[in-house]
């Protein structure tokens, strides 16, 4: 069914109910070679230059401004551990082409997941029914594209049989257990996958990639005198096996277990609005919710975001630089190339507070007469791609962590957050604090727990007073990004620093009425 | 990859032969789901086709048991020379698994009793619907829109969008299962003008199994102008104790939080702040839940569940009192206890006799929530929280549109606070909610 309208972050691996959707991941597959990614898909389905221009023609045939074939083929894998034991292999293969036409803003889509001849051409006559006018002319040959390379993975990445991931998620299990005699569940995920594209465009581009995505994540239950609470932590990005060493696993069991404990502590903070200091890291879903999504360009040439009207405008103040950025190695939200082709880069959104850039696709480039911005993505070849955030940040300012809390005297620390979202005209957001602390005279205090923070991006943005110098990025895996029912990976980052009025969700008001 | 012949029949003959397969390779018990799925897509925006999108996309999924190991894949390649290789791909991945004594194919004593009712699921009609028809349902809507927009009107984007849904599933031991479905919409969002830079954004769009049961769309269109411009001027008012009412069809959005603690899952894995709860009371009398999938034309109707279990009609909540929790195969045998099924088809609550408007005007002073933001629901503690978007009334009266706000509670009492269901049951969800009204609710905001 088709999904409404809306805009969501979930950051998959660490919903408080443990929930995750098992998708993406490898397996051993003799075809994948991070090495030998030039002609992929000529090698593998015989898709060849002279093919391609016949499904631009088609899709062109009827008039448009460019076309574009988006080819596809991923493996993906998931392993779970429950019960003591690595007992569930799950798999997912997809392959096919998904054929755009473009006129102006109008869009002509089709898709086919059988990669012969006739059927590709009737995904493209579909593409082409958007116009009604006589043929436009392809570029008769396509240059292959430069980009960086924002995941190097060891080469046979995508070869490391299964059974050596076994082991991973056993000592996930063990150290989990071994941290605290209150721990009395442990569930346990490895996720990986490898998505091989290629992108043939009518104004003579072709670019492949091959890009990795995985992540390890833990979920543990404590109990302690009848109660239970539940944490979880993942950790992972476009790498490879390598990266899962055993410090790796040590803190992914280690963040876990030590939440849950801390949770026990936890009170619900009052209700109402007070100054809310962001921890560092995972704490940038604020940035992505509150202004990544407004500054999407689509929304902008629609006219449809709050931010429509404050490109060039202050929004901030001087010491607040946020970024959106493809070529951070190894995070979630890194690309080589967007999905229609544009090199991975790094965006400024707001320089100095001032509002610099949107985020655009090819379409949205083309109705504000600049270049695109590499942030065309889409989930798969079944969707058409749409301007999407990838590692979203801000800089960091000059204050300590420290300066910054005491500047709040009395309001929250968020510490984790499990998702958020965001109503784009309205500009307000909400993001749901799974841990934090009550700040009280200057001083983190007790643990606080289970509460939705509500928000105006603009304002917002405005209220952001103080920053520190400690910026950093979410190293987790399994965050997924939710827009008109497309899930791309993302990642963010943050320093410290201190919101000067946001409200927060509780039971109690004010003054401890309940 | 195409498989040409008449599809149900083709589908099992695809899924005989990969069962053989499967059993050839080394597995004890395997289970073959096939699905095909067409989708089209319209959408309108400036009076012009905003996408065309149309496609058919198919999917084999196949779960492998061999000694107790379990591992399942899908793909969308039905050829019989490449399904080989990936058969022996699951079979050795499921061999690589740890043994776990609870996996296995169910009892085949509880595929027994399915319906043979006509659940109504199919629209026969579907293929009827041209092009043309759907771009006429597209404009229609967006003329509604922005003719009652006016000027205040910024973007419409309004849209058609149908699919035709076939499967077949079956098991080594005995289960064999098909459903074919059809699905409409229509609707639109809107964004018009506010003070400042606010821009709200509204919707409306509905859904059903036959085409004809969609409302007029100029109904449907006119319904999108009404929530659209109900977001003017909301703000957020100071923290505050009153009744709310929850409109029909987002109770779900509040309800979601009491399933995954009911699913013999979060109770094994003791996630479920209700594992000791069945037979208590967690709500007022007038909180009964029945799940219910005979509901002709109904969008969660089913003859079956994941397992294979026949579909079958039960009270989740009896007057508050848990009656029922919703325990699969795999997790009945961990648990040591009866399986009923894992999964929800579609949700009632039986129906009080008041309207929205006549429930009002009885309360002092209360919030209509109408939109929701972000929130979670902790499955272990019961605890949530979640932005709120409404209307507030003092003495049935309209006072202002609110946002920017939040409730917040744990089920374990919020549902004790009911204290009245409206006559206005939401039938374009799988969730057939009515609107409800909870007392004494700190609504958070300035």
């Amino acid at each position: 069914m088709k999904s409404i309208p809306r805009r969501k972050f979930i950051q998959g691996a660490a919903l408080a109910g443990g929930a995750l959707i098992a998708l993406p991941v490898l397996k051993a597959c003799k075809f994948l070679d991070a090495q030998s990614s030039g002609n992929y898909f000529l090698k593998e389905f015989g898709i060849d230059e002279t093919l391609c221009r016949k499904l631009l023609a088609k899709a062109l045939s009827k008039g448009g401004d460019f076309a574009d074939l988006y080819f596809e083929y991923s493996v993906s894998n998931y392993l779970g551990l429950e019960d003591g034991k690595v007992n569930q292999s799950y798999g997912d293969i997809s392959l096919g082409v998904g054929i755009r036409t473009v006129k102006g803003d109008q869009i002509g889509y089709g898709f086919t997941q059988d990669l012969t001849e006739n059927s590709m051409m009737s995904a493209a006559a579909t593409a082409s029914t958007l116009c009604e006018a006589s043929a436009t002319k392809a570029e008769a040959s396509f240059i292959p594209l430069k980009t960086g390379n924002y995941y190097p993975v060891d080469p046979d990445f995508n070869g490391i049989p299964g059974n050596s991931k076994l082991p991973l998620l056993q000592t996930v299990n063990e150290k989990c257990f071994s941290l605290s005699p209150e721990i009395v569940k442990v569930s346990a995920g490895f996720s990986s996958s490898a998505k091989r594209i290629m992108i043939v465009t009518s104004d003579g581009t072709k670019a492949e990639d091959l890009m990795p995505y995985g992540y390890v994540y833990s979920s543990v239950v404590a109990e302690r005198n009848g109660k239970r609470e539940q944490a979880g932590w993942s950790l992972g990005g476009r790498r490879d096996l390598s990266y899962y060493t055993d410090q790796v696993i040590n803190e992914v069991a280690t963040k876990s277990v030590n939440s849950a404990l801390k949770l026990f502590d936890a009170i619900q903070p009052p209700a109402g609005e007070v100054p809310v200091v962001l921890g560092p890291g995972v704490t940038g879903v604020l940035l992505h919710e509150a202004i990544g999504h407004g500054m999407e360009a689509d929304f902008n040439r629609k006219k449809t975001s709050t931010y429509t009207t404050m490109l060039g405008k202050k929004v901030a103040e001087p010491f607040v630089t946020i970024i959106d950025d493809g070529t951070n190695l190894n995070l979630s939200g890194s690309i080589n190339v967007d999905d229609e082709g544009t090199p991975g880069q790094k965006t400024i959104l707001v320089e100095n507070g001032i509002l610099t850039s949107y985020l655009h696709d090819k379409i949205s480039a083309k109705h504000y007469g600049v270049k695109p911005t590499g942030n065309g993505r889409r989930q798969d070849f079944q969707n058409y791609p749409i301007p999407r955030m990838r590692n979203t940040y801000m800089l960091g300012g000059n204050a300590t962590a420290d300066d910054v809390i005491k500047q709040a005297g009395n309001g929250i620390y968020v510490e984790n957050v499990s998702n958020g979202e965001v109503k784009i005209g309205e500009g307000d957001f909400a993001f749901y604090v799974s841990q934090g602390r009550m700040i009280e005279n200057g001083k983190l205090t007790a643990p606080i727990k289970d509460v939705n923070i509500m928000g105006n991006g603009p304002k917002m943005l405005e209220n952001i007073t103080m920053a520190a110098n400690d910026l950093e990025m979410f190293q987790g895996g399994g965050g997924q990004c939710g827009k008109n029912g497309q899930g791309v990976p993302v990642s963010f980052g943050m320093p410290t620093c201190l919101v000067k009025s946001l409200t927060v969700g509780g039971t109690q008001q004010k003054g401890g009425q309940k | 990859m195409s498989y040409n012949k008449d599809q149900q029949l083709s589908f099992r003959e695809l899924a005989d032969w990969v069962i053989g397969q499967t059993k050839k390779a080394g597995a004890n018990d395997c289970k073959v789901s096939l699905s095909k799925r067409r989708i089209v897509e319209i959408n309108y925006r400036d009076r012009k086709p905003d996408v065309i999108k149309e496609a058919t996309t198919q999917n084999l999924y196949l779960e492998v048991l061999i000694n107790k190991r379990y591992a399942g894949q899908s793909t969308p390649d039905f050829r019989q020379s490449t399904l080989a290789g990936f058969i022996n791909d699951v079979v050795s991945n499921a061999k690589m698994m740890e043994e776990d004594p609870f996996r296995t194919l169910p009892d085949p004593k509880y595929y027994e009793g399915r319906s043979t009712a006509d659940l109504q699921l199919n629209d026969p009609d579907y293929s009827k619907l041209t092009p043309e028809n759907r771009h006429i349902m597209a404009k229609t809507v967006e003329d509604v829109c922005l003719q009652k927009g006016g000027k205040k009107v910024i973007s419409v984007e309004a849209g058609e969008y149908d699919e035709s849904y076939d499967e077949l599933i079956k098991t080594s031991n005995g289960f064999e299962g098909s459903a074919q479905s059809t699905y409409f919409q229509a609707g639109a969002s809107m964004t018009i003008q506010d003070e400042g830079d606010r821009r709200p954004e509204g919707y409306n769009y509905i859904g059903s199994r036959y085409k004809n049961d969609l409302p007029p769309l100029e109904e449907i269109g006119n319904e999108a102008v009404r929530r659209t411009f109900d977001l003017m001027q909301g703000k957020k008012i100071p923290t505050t104790k009153l009744p709310i009412i929850l409109e029909n069809q987002g109770v779900a959005r509040v309800l979601g939080g009491l399933f995954d603690p009911l699913s013999g899952g979060s109770i094994q894995q003791k996630r479920s702040f209700l594992a000791d709860k069945k037979g208590k009371k967690i709500g007022s009398k007038l909180f009964t839940i029945q799940d219910d999938p005979y509901i002709p034309r109904g969008l969660g109707s089913k003859y079956y569940d994941g397992d294979g279990f026949p579909a079958i009609k039960r009270d989740l909540l009896i007057e508050g009192t848990i009656n029922e929790f919703l325990v699969d195969w795999y997790y009945s045998r961990k648990l040591g206890w009866e399986p009923t099924s894992g999964s929800i088809s579609n949700l009632i609550i039986p129906p009080g006799t008041r309207s929205v408007d006549a429930i009002i005007k009885d309360l002092d002073r209360c919030i209509f929530i109408t939109g929701y933001i972000g929130g979670n629901s902790n499955s272990t503690t019961g605890d949530f929280s979640v932005g709120v978007i409404g209307k507030l009334y003092e003495k049935g009266k309209f006072v202002q549109n609110i946002a920017e706000m939040n409730i917040a509670g744990n089920h374990l009492n919020f549902w004790n606070k009911l204290v009245e269901v409206a006559n206005d049951p939401w039938i374009y969800s799988q969730a057939r909610l009515p609107s409800l009204v909870i007392d004494d609710v700190v609504v958070a905001g300035i």
